[in-house]
């Protein structure tokens, strides 16, 4: 039988709701499953981690974990790993788990397969699905080592509605600091805001907006739908939007139920980052953008004139 | 400081890409060089340019890559090693980063830069596990460099909530982000010295090393098939009138894909 170890996807004491998304796949492929949730005074959160769906939970709590360090993250993950005797370890898509997940892979001589949507365990005959070449194609990938490390991509799986699992918490020793990479600092201007990663609305801003008020008044926008608000790399680069609110390939791969693209033309390496969305709303001035390809519904108009009305007309329907 | 950077011919993904009987069509196909390398190019040079750096690429695969390494001399690295045997053709991320572990113990480097991911098979696993295999310090996603002192590096990476700074001992490898920086175009007198510089070519027994040694034998993975990409369809385009048009996608909206 197939044994899934799931990392826990914790942000800023947060259990994400990928966590339950895994697990549920794990259950579903009839999978032993234990999850490992690595950070700072997060202990409390192991009836939550049982509820997402684990009968195991590796806990590594300790104030030296608070900050994301590959290193000692990659150790607890081994260890876990370990002691539960995974076939299989699964991190959910975020920058923590691209980053530990080869290390974890290197470590224990496993195949390694990152942005992966699907994975097929037949017997002993593990093969994973996942798309390559900015999503232009999909491969199926056979595993050929006992183990495999994965990265799941965002949406890739859902959340079964009636998971459960046991709680019996085991706590891991804590593992040495990095000392040839010391993490000093992590400068962050996301406190408040709505994860990209999990956000059900998500509207993102795009050079059709122009300046900082055009920027503004989609941001009124995303906070009155209680939305993630990202933007496409060309207002990321002009300045107008952080870093960590670039949707595509570099940055944030989001799957939300929707997501609204205003003024955003849909550079390749955008829509890799958002045509997994349920169903896609565009804005845009040029009915030729390349968006409108991908989107389910599209409004070829100013987005100075559509926003005020999109709002105007959500509010009557929401209420 | 001597800097190994890597590079990667990759297909254009600019272009459409097709499959038949589980594989890409070749027919029609462009490579470039590897974007995100490109940034790791031009990281090395800045190094190079703002701290007396010596810059080296290497390069796996890909056939004849000429074009590509002068393209990159001409933004300003002054040595390049091309990696070519056929016993790679099915290599995966794992074979890539023994064949740079050979590459990096031949020469001797204190900071290894590749880009985050190859466009070709968005992994982005081989910096890291090149890291692992090295013993080495190892940030991903970085988008910025800052020399300390001869031993020390600060970086800053784009983390889950936030710009993450890490400072890291050198030797040390670093995997950039296309936010680091913008790739140079090269200038005329570059592109003309490149012609004349020299490319270190060899195959696996040149480097020292074997298919057998770097794991071709027993792949941990095989790409059993390429499929097509599920693309979606583009759905209904409105155009007139912002208030009538803008009112009639909110009710499809709330009544066809029930999303409110």
């Amino acid at each position: 039988m197939a044994k899934v170890l799931v990392i826990a996807d914790i942000k800023q004491g947060v259990l994400k709701g990928s966590t339950a998304e895994l697990l549920s796949k794990a259950r579903a492929i009839g999978a032993q499953t234990a999850v490992v949730a690595i950070g700072s005074n997060i202990e409390s959160l192991v009836p939550e981690l049982a509820a997402a769906g684990s009968d195991t939970q590796y806990i590594a709590d300790d104030a030296s974990l608070d900050l994301f360090s590959a290193g000692p993250y990659a150790a607890c993950v081994v260890d876990a790993a370990g002691q539960f005797g995974a076939s299989q370890i699964w991190f959910g898509f975020s920058e923590s788990g691209k980053a530990a997940a080869p290390r974890v892979a290197a470590q224990l001589n496993a195949a390694c397969a990152t942005e992966i949507t699907d994975v097929i365990v037949d017997g002993d005959k593990v093969e994973i699905v996942r798309p390559a070449i900015a999503n232009k194609v999909v491969q199926r990938v056979k595993v050929n080592t006992e183990q495999l490390v994965a990265v799941v991509r965002a949406g890739a799986f859902e959340a079964a509605a009636d998971i459960t699992g046991t709680e019996n918490p085991v706590k891991l020793s804590i593992p040495a600091a990095d000392l040839k990479a010391v993490i000093k600092e992590i400068l962050s201007d996301a406190s408040g805001e709505i994860d990209l990663a999990d956000a059900d609305i998500v509207i993102s801003v795009g050079r059709g907006a122009k300046d900082q008020a055009g920027v503004d008044l989609v941001k009124d926008l995303a906070n009155d739908l209680a939305a993630g608000f990202g933007s496409s790399r060309a207002m990321v680069d002009g300045g107008f939007m952080a870093h960590n609110k670039q949707v595509g390939q570099t940055g944030k791969i989001v799957a939300p139920t929707l997501y609204m693209a205003i003024g955003i033309s849909g550079a390749i390496q955008h829509l890799a980052g958002m045509n997994g969305s349920k169903t896609i709303l565009a804005v845009n001035k040029d009915p030729e953008a390349p968006i409108f390809n991908v989107a389910d519904y599209g409004i070829v108009g100013d987005l100075f004139e559509v926003v005020p009305i999109l709002k105007q007309e959500i509010k009557k329907i929401r209420g | 400081m001597k800097i190994l950077t890597t590079v990667k011919k990759v297909v254009d993904v600019e272009l459409n890409i097709h499959v038949t009987n589980g594989a890409i069509v070749e027919d029609g196909l462009q490579y470039v060089i590897n974007a995100w390398d490109e940034n790791a190019v031009e990281a090395a040079v800045q190094l190079k340019e703002n701290s007396g750096a010596q810059t080296t690429l290497v390069s796996i695969g890909g056939g004849d890559n000429t074009d590509m390494i002068r393209k990159c001399y001409a933004m300003g690295i002054e040595n390049g090693i091309h990696i070519e045997d056929p016993a790679l053709a099915k290599a995966d991320a794992s074979i890539y980063a023994n064949v740079l572990k050979k590459v990096y113990e031949k020469g001797g480097y204190d900071l290894v830069i590749t880009g985050k991911q190859a466009q070709d098979t968005d992994s982005g696993q081989t910096g890291i596990m090149l890291a692992e295999a090295l013993n080495l310090p190892c940030v991903s996603n970085v988008i910025s460099i800052e020399v300390m002192d001869d031993q020390h590096i600060k970086v800053s990476r784009l983390g889950d909530t936030g710009t993450e700074v890490v400072e890291m001992a050198l030797p040390a490898v670093v995997t950039v982000s296309d936010s680091i920086n913008e790739p140079r175009l090269p200038a005329m007198r570059g592109i003309m010295m490149a012609k004349k510089k020299k490319i270190d070519v060899m195959d696996l027994a040149g480097l020292g090393t074997s298919a057998d040694e770097i794991g071709c034998s027993s792949p941990k993975s095989e790409i059993a098939e390429f499929m097509e990409s599920k693309t979606r369809k583009a759905g209904q385009k409105f155009e007139g009138d912002a208030a009538q048009i803008t009112a009639q996608v909110v009710n499809l909206l709330a009544t066809e894909a029930k999303v409110f």
